[in-house]
Order: C-alpha cells, then structure tokens, then sequence
C-alpha cells in the first residue's frame, strides 16, 4: 500500500472514531452512577422494571446484556490471566530442558507398549464375551538393523491367562501411494511359554530389507475356538543416518551440558533426547535436542539448565540414560530415521556443587515476545473491567 | 509559543499515525485444523467445507487450515506450517482450534518445529496457503495463545487398531493408539495450553473403544491422558471405570495427562457425539462457541 493511501486511511479511521466516540456528557446520570462503580458493571440481579431508576435508557434486556458482557470480560480475563501465569512458569526453564515430572510417559520411553484389546474381526459388530487380548510391542519406528519384539496373551475378566492359539501370522505393507504395494507376506514365527506367544521381527533380514513404510505384524487368535486378530505396526526405514560417538560433559554458561558427539552421515534435522537421573538412580530431567546438522564430525547439546538444577538439587554426579535420536524428514512418510537406540546409563557427569550453576530464569527473544503479549492481553482486559478514572 | 504548540500537535499526531498503521498489521487469526476425511481445498483458509456454513462465527479472523484427512500427518504437515508461518509470526498472533486428526497433526507440530526458525510473513497467502516473507528476518517458532481441542485423536483410536477403518487410508495407520502416542513426546506444546472437550455419546463402538466415546475417540484421547497405550476411562456415574478428571489433574487411578493439556468439558450426559455433520456439530459446536467467546 502506498503511504499515502496509508495516510488518507488513518485520517479517515481518526475521525471517524472521534465521532464515534462516547459523549461523556451525554451519559445520563443514573447510568453515570453505575459506571462510577466499575466499568459494565451492574446491579447483582437483573433489574426489574420497579427498581430501574427512572429515566433509565436500558431496558431489562439491555442490562441483562450487559451483565453478560461483563462476565464474559471477566472469563476472558481469567483465562488471559491463566494463560500468561502458565506460560510465564513453564518458561523458567528452556523447552530442551524439562523437570522429568512433565513428561510422565517419557521417563522409560523403551518400556515395551502395552496394550489391553477385545478378542474379534475387525467390521464385526461385537467382540468375544469375558476375552481380553493383552499386547506388548517394544517399538514402533525402527531403522537398519533393529529388531521389534512383539507378544500376545489372552485373560479372563479376572486376570487369569487363558488358553490361546495362533492360528496365522504375517507380515505384509501398508498400501502407500509412494510404492508399489503387494510385496509377498512373510510369516512369522511366534513361540510361546505359559501362554504368551512372542516373536521377534527384523525386516533387514527380510525381503522388507529396501522397505520404508509401515509394515504390519497381523496375528490371527483363535481362544477356544473363539477367533479375532491383532495387529502390530512398525514403520521402518532402512536409512540408519548417523551413529553416536563420544558423550563429555561441561558447565558453561551456569548450565550442565552433555555433549554428544555424532557421526553425521546425512545432513538435516535431528531430534535427540535423554533422561538425566540423579545419582540415587532417581530421574530428574528430560533433555532435548532439535536443530540441523551438517554431514560429518558433530555433537547435540543436551543441556541441563543452571535454574532446574539450583531448583531440583539432585544428587551429584547424573547419569544420562536411555538415549535416542532421529534424523527428520519433513514432508514424507517415514518422517524419521532412527539412530541406534542407547538403553540404560551411558554417561555420568563430574560431581560439581549445585551452586556453580545459575539460579537465573530461561531468557529469549521468544519468551520475552511471549510474556509481552500475553501480559499486553491480560492489561488490555484489566482496563476494561475498570472503573473510568481509575 | 504557537509554532511550538503546532509542532507539538503534529508529533503527537505523527505518533498517533504510526500507532494506528502499527495497530493495523498486527492481528488475532483464528486458525481451524480438521481431522480424517478432510473435505476443504487445501490452502483455501476460506473453504470451511469440513466444518460447516463458512459464514458462522468462529473466532477473530477464523482460517481453515485445510488438509486431506487421508494422508500421514508428516506428509501434509508442510499445509499447517504454512498457515502458522502466515498467519502466527512477526506482530501476528493465533489462537488454534483443532479437531479429531487435526489434534495430532497440530501436536505433531509444535513437538517437531515448534522451536524451528520461522520467516515472518505478511498473511497474504497466495493460492497454495504459502505467504512472502514480510521483512526477511527470522523468529523461534510460532506465536500462538492457546489451542481448543475437539475430540482429540492424538492418542489415537482403537477403531485404527482393530482394522475397522480402511487399510488403505495412509492416515489410519498414523492413529493406531502405538503409534500416534509413540509420534512425538505430547507433553511438549511449547508451554501452550491445550484446552480438551471429550464427546460421550458413542454406542455403535463400545465393545473395541474402551470406557466413555465419542464414537470415534475414547476418552484416554479426547481427554489427554499420558501413556503408550490408550486405557479406560468413564465420567462419574460409572463407578466401575476410573473417572477422566476435568482440568489438568490426573485421572482417577493416578494416570497423568500430558503437560499442558486440561480437560474443559467431559460430557457427563453424553449428548455430544465426533462428528460435525458440516453443521459445526459435537463437540466442535462447543469448541466454536469458546473460540467465539475467547478468540478475539
């Protein structure tokens, strides 16, 4: 737009809104007098048409509206409020660096998937009567050589493990619009003990070895006679894209930093987390890693941050645990390629006292622009709900 | 003394000028985000064929953030980050409204690139949804407010599991209960409040989607429960199955919800069922109505 259209429309939007602005004088003097008590504010009831003043320009519907109009300010402002509060608590610490209690279900991310199912066929309009089918799948997104273990129990509605036979198993794609579809299905080989059937699969041994895409794992039950179907999937890159190299720590910048070296094959975007637990073995935080990488020699920072450690005091030295990463792929199926998976400790940090560390919250230009507008909202909302002249 | 006075007027009034063309750029948008089966032309922010009559109030602003509803979430994520890119950076800000699918296709963003450097852009979308870079500089991901969910999917849905729902629909796979909670960590919003409103009034279902649904979700879904796996959960009056708990606190039986995520609305009467039936019905209906009251 040119300046001055720009110019002319700003004028135009001046005057208007001068006229359009409400006449103090022409307030009428009971309508004044509610005003003076707080802005929309109003008797606590509707009022009736016996104690509206005389003279009143509201009608009981136009009070009842503006009674609602206030209370919905007031939601508004509650919420505003809620919104600035939470943001403002959540951001004392970076988002690479969280208190492990905000991430309940990532604290041992390779715990097997569990999963409680009816026994049926899918499209039926019912299931088994007193059968669950119990699952656990170790995995889900999986690359080069990995292997996902998978197994199946069926109960009674009290617990007790039922007789259970695997009548068919296979593996076969996904249909993808990317691919060919319709690769031969392999079967596969479940074993069981007591009754719970296992099997373990790894598609780079298989004709699935060139496959990216979900592959999935369909067992076919038969309880007593009773039949149903479970499925697993995994979605499988063959691409392994970097391997892990040697892990440091250091303190820097009021934080605990755990360096993690990686052999980068392919270039992109990689997404590394762990799990930092004290040394009791109790876990303490989740730490993160999000941002692109060069091929060749290069390290994530996972950072513990000084404030979380100076807040939490978790005992000296801590231990990463439970390693993963990914390369991600925007914009395609799979969007991931998984490096190795690291399970259990595999660095501790040196001993340093807690308070070598900063006790200063997370700064950003995005947390800075955060708090401004979330505080512009809920002053904006303030002023409305006040009274003129305060 | 006069001279100083006009001088005067016009900084004033130059100051004025400036705050008002400032005032002018910076704007709320209110972003809609559909779920499976889709059905508004992707790019199209006015197309609200998914939801109902474009014409009704939905919020500051209201975009429809098409995508097809068929495809993996990663493969169509590129048409949400445009629409965050255009209309949630520099001095414009967002309020999100997603539904069913669309919950994890959101999570799913702001898990992955919610931290990502973002060009600001001039909300003038061209025809494929994508917007000219405003002023060339960049911004650690998006300014968003809050997000309301309808009949959250992102902890995806038994009826995936089970094979009731085509195989040959890409998307279905995504909502296997495994692997949609196993796509990204869900307690990261980036600190946002996800706002839940969890549909009861499902019955065709109730033998494969455990404790109260939607027909569609159950309630370990739409009510944001934490976990690999999905589990059961009731409203009150079911004194056989733990309660889904409003607002953030855990569930009954002690499951947490994800960080961030509080339950506003569980639907005790179970009159709210998933689907929209392009009439802005379910519990989309209500999530319009506080995006009406609150996004503005």
């Amino acid at each position: 737009m040119r300046p001055a259209a720009w110019l002319a429309g700003a004028a135009l939007a001046g005057l208007i809104a001068w006229w359009a602005w409400p006449r103090a004088a022409t307030v009428p003097e009971a309508q004044a007098a509610v005003q003076r008590g707080a802005h929309l504010a109003l008797p606590a009831g509707p009022a009736s048409a016996a104690s509206r003043p005389q003279g009143s320009p509201f009608t009981d519907a136009a009070l009842r509206e503006r009674l609602l109009q206030r209370e919905r300010l007031l939601q508004r402002l509650e919420r505003a409020r809620f919104t600035l509060a939470t943001y403002r608590d959540q951001t004392r610490y970076p988002h690479e660096s969280r208190p492990i209690g905000e991430h309940p279900d990532q604290v041992h991310p390779f715990v097997p998937i569990r999963e409680s199912l009816p026994l049926r066929f899918p499209g039926s309009k019912g299931a088994v009567p007193g059968v669950r089918i119990l699952t656990t799948q170790d995995r889900v997104f999986m690359s080069g050589e990995e292997a996902v273990k998978v197994s199946v129990t069926a109960q009674d509605e009290t617990g007790r493990t039922l007789p259970l036979l695997i009548t068919r198993a296979v593996a076969f794609d996904l249909p993808d619009p990317r691919q060919v579809a319709g690769r031969p299905q392999l079967a596969l080989d479940f074993t069981g003990s007591e009754g719970v059937y296992s099997a373990q699969f790894q598609p780079s041994r298989t004709a699935f070895a060139d496959f990216a895409g979900t592959v999935r794992l369909q067992v076919t039950l038969s309880q007593d006679g009773r039949q149903g179907v479970v499925n697993f999937d995994i979605v499988y890159q063959p691409l392994v894209p970097a391997e892990w190299g040697a892990i440091s720590d250091r303190v820097i910048d009021g934080s605990l930093d755990f360096v993690v070296g990686l052999n980068v094959k392919r270039a992109g975007r990689y997404v590394v987390n762990a799990r930092v637990d004290d040394a009791k073995g109790e876990p303490f935080a989740l730490v993160s890693f999000n941002e692109e990488l060069g091929s060749g020699a290069q390290t994530a920072r996972l950072r513990v941050f000084g404030k979380l450690l100076r807040d939490g005091s978790p005992a000296m030295p801590l231990r990463l645990r439970d390693l993963q990463g990914f390369l991600l792929v925007p914009d395609s199926f799979p969007d991931r390629a998984m490096l190795a998976r690291r399970e259990g400790v595999v660095y501790k940090s040196g001993s340093y006292p807690i308070k070598s560390f900063s006790d200063a919250e997370w700064s950003s230009e995005e947390r800075d622009r955060y708090l401004a507008e979330l505080g512009k909202d809920v002053s904006q909302l303030e002023a409305q709900l006040k009274p003129p002249g305060h | 003394m006069g001279q100083s006075m006009s001088r005067r007027f016009l900084m004033v009034f130059g100051a004025a000028l400036v705050a008002v063309a400032g005032a002018s750029v910076a704007a709320n948008y209110s972003l809609w985000v559909n779920g499976r089966t889709g059905g508004g032309v992707a790019g199209n922010y006015a197309d609200f064929t998914y939801w109902g009559p474009a014409g009704t109030a939905a919020g500051v602003n209201k975009k429809a953030v098409n995508w097809d509803g068929y495809s993996h979430i990663s493969d169509k994520n590129y048409l949400v980050r445009n629409a965050l890119d255009c209309f949630c950076t520099g001095t414009n800000w967002c309020y999100v409204a997603a539904h069913s699918a669309g919950d994890l296709m959101i999570g799913y963003t702001l898990a992955m690139y919610g931290g990502s450097s973002r060009y600001k852009k001039n909300a003038t979308p061209g025809s494929d949804g994508s917007c000219a870079n405003s002023d060339g500089t960049t911004q650690a991901g998006w300014n968003i407010k809050w997000v309301d969910v309808a009949a959250g999917a992102s902890g995806g849905s038994e009826l995936a599991n089970a094979g009731d729902w085509a195989l040959s629909e890409p998307l279905v796979s995504d909502l296997k209960t495994g692997t949609a909670r196993a796509m990204y960590d869900h307690n990261n919003t980036r600190a946002k409040m996800f706002y839940l409103w969890a549909g009861a009034k499902g019955t065709l279902y109730s033998f494969v989607l455990p404790g109260q649904d939607d027909e569609a979700v159950a309630y370990h879904s739409s009510g944001g429960v934490s976990g690999s796996g999905g589990g059961s959960y009731c409203n009150p009056s079911d004194w056989f199955c733990n309660d889904l708990t409003l607002g953030t606190a855990a569930t009954e039986g002690g499951t947490a919800k994800w960080s961030n995520h509080s339950v506003v609305f569980r639907d005790d009467a179970e009159a709210y069922n998933h689907y929209t039936n392009g009439n802005w019905q379910g519990t989309v209906g209500l999530v319009r109505t506080d995006m009406v009251n609150y996004a503005k």
